[in-house]
């Protein structure tokens, strides 16, 4: 049974909190670019430019990273090939630029890693800062969230499904238990 | 029921029927929009020293309650309705509201023409009042005579820390004469409370190693208050997450340079539309204020106006520039009133456990 562990509100009120927290850690918004990770990363990443153009009446640009399909249903120690980031859609420069890099979910590490990389490619930002909506622990490089929505400690059995109003049904995260028979 | 009077400074007399207390009082003379919340209003200590007009024609119908006081010892002066209704169908009412005001010594006045009165306090600005019961030239010259105290604080907030325990969070409250809405919502979050007086120096409460703290609400004029009080939230903020509420709001702005205004008329109650500026959307809440921040004021390097009332344009909410402490002038408890501002209570927390990671 999928259980709600982030309702709309609280998705919300999360935003909330990590935009205050990104103006508060880079003393404004000059220079600050946000890149989203597609596919729910690049709207929460909106949500955030929405609210600092409300608060300081700012554009802050915002890009998207597109990530080959890194499934984690299946089982990523033995099989999943490392995710591939494409910076393709970005049609700004974050040589320079504070880069606020927003994703759902935070698992191993390897997307941001591999997403890093394509930013560099694009150029030197002046800094990299991360903000997801979910930390959910399980990591396996040397990688961490400035701004986090919630600390969610999982089960690698476990699937953390954060659905979005722009694409799915409704605001939500939730955890879904494996069932018996799927377990290895 | 005896005949008393509502006199006022601008020499009018209401006459009416006295209910509550036989007391003589003076106070301030305000009035209160709210439709629902009698029993929160008069317990509230914001209203120390005034006397409460109440819009909503029928009061005293849902009697008194364990559930919904907010403070233990009430200091309003008096309460001035329409129609007093002194039979309650509630289950959870104990006591009837005249009973319950003559228990505290507060004077109630009813048949009076509340729309009347309510249309000349809109324009009167600050004006002083007595429930009395002879509305003859001595009345009114003890009326004129009373210099009510500008240390409405002092009054009502504890001298003396005061714990409220739990498990959760170690949270400090200032108290400025709080209401119980405040600690309730703490509570429900299960929050480790300790009450400090509001003469708390920064070092008293940073001694404590909390993880938050909160600035209460409070009546009178955050101006009284001297500048010790504005040095203990400049040193505090800098430290821990603080959220500030009401009189704690206006104390906020004033410790980070903005100035404040006297309203014109003091406005108490929740029918204005207010702007959630972040999210641009709008949401209710019970309001109390005769002091606004000026919006001129705000030095926009420190502060960021956060909430903005849509009807009278006054700001609502700030937060620092540099560090997890916020406010709002509204009462974000919802005791009574709109209960959808109370996240702000889930926002100081989850300010509080972001500052861990």
């Amino acid at each position: 049974m999928p259980k709600v562990v982030v309702d709309a509100m609280a998705m919300q009120r999360a935003l909330t909190r990590i935009t205050y927290e990104i103006i508060e850690r880079n003393k404004g918004v000059d220079d600050l670019v946000i890149l989203g990770i597609k596919t729910r990363g690049v709207y929460l990443a909106q949500r955030i430019a929405s609210r600092l153009q409300q608060l300081e009446n700012v554009t802050v640009p915002v890009g998207a990273l597109d990530v080959t399909p890194y499934r984690d249903d299946i089982d990523h120690d033995s099989q999943a090939a490392e995710p591939e980031v494409s910076a393709a859609d970005i049609d700004f420069s974050v040589a320079g630029k504070k880069v606020i890099l927003v994703d759902d979910v935070l698992y191993t590490g390897r997307t941001i890693r591999a997403a890093m990389s394509a930013i560099m490619a694009l150029g030197r930002p002046k800094s990299i800062n991360l903000a997801v909506l979910v930390d959910r622990g399980h990591r396996e490089l040397p990688i961490r969230a400035d701004f986090v929505g919630k600390n969610i400690p999982s089960s690698q059995r476990e699937k953390i499904k954060v659905s979005v109003t722009e694409i799915d049904d409704r605001d939500a995260v939730e955890i879904i238990k494996a069932s018996a028979n799927q377990a290895n | 029921m005896a005949k008393r009077y509502l006199i006022l400074e601008d020499g009018s007399a209401y006459p009416g029927e006295g209910f509550g207390a036989g007391a003589t009082t003076s106070g301030e003379v305000i009035f209160n929009l709210n439709l629902l919340g009698y029993q929160e209003t008069i317990t509230d200590q914001i209203y120390h020293n005034q006397i409460i007009v109440f819009a909503q024609p029928a009061i005293g119908n849902v009697g008194i309650n364990h559930d919904s006081y907010e403070s233990i010892l009430p200091t309003a002066k008096g309460m001035v309705v329409r129609d007093l209704t002194n039979i309650s169908t509630n289950r959870l009412s104990k006591l009837s509201l005249d009973e319950f005001l003559r228990q505290h010594n507060i004077p109630g006045i009813s048949g009076i023409d509340t729309r009347h009165l309510i249309r000349k306090l809109r324009t009167a600005g600050p004006i002083k009042g007595s429930i009395v019961d002879v509305a003859d030239a001595h009345a009114f010259d003890q009326l004129n005579a009373t210099v009510l105290t500008n240390r409405q604080v002092d009054q009502v907030a504890t001298p003396k820390p005061y714990p409220n325990p739990d498990t959760g969070k170690n949270v400090v409250v200032i108290d400025f004469g709080l209401k119980h809405g405040i600690l309730r919502q703490l509570s429900e979050r299960r929050c480790n409370v300790t009450v400090l007086p509001w003469t708390a120096s920064a070092q008293d409460v940073l001694n404590l190693d909390p993880d938050g703290v909160l600035l209460s609400t409070g009546p009178g004029s955050p101006l009284d208050l001297g500048a010790g009080v504005l040095d203990m939230i400049r040193e505090v903020q800098a430290e821990i997450p603080l959220f500030a509420i009401g009189l704690g709001h206006e104390l906020f702005a004033l410790a980070n340079g903005a100035e404040l205004t006297a309203l014109p008329v003091e406005y108490h109650g929740s029918s204005h539309p207010i702007r959630r500026i972040i999210t641009n959307d709008v949401i209710y809440a019970t309001q109390g204020q005769g002091y606004a921040v000026t919006a001129k004021s705000i030095d926009r390097d420190r502060l960021i106006t956060t909430y903005v009332d849509l009807i009278n344009g006054t700001v609502q909410g700030l937060r620092h520039r540099d560090f997890p402490a916020f406010s709002v002038q509204f009462f974000a408890d919802g005791a009574p009133g709109p209960h959808e501002s109370r996240d702000l209570f889930d926002e100081f927390m989850e300010a509080m456990t972001s500052r861990e990671g």
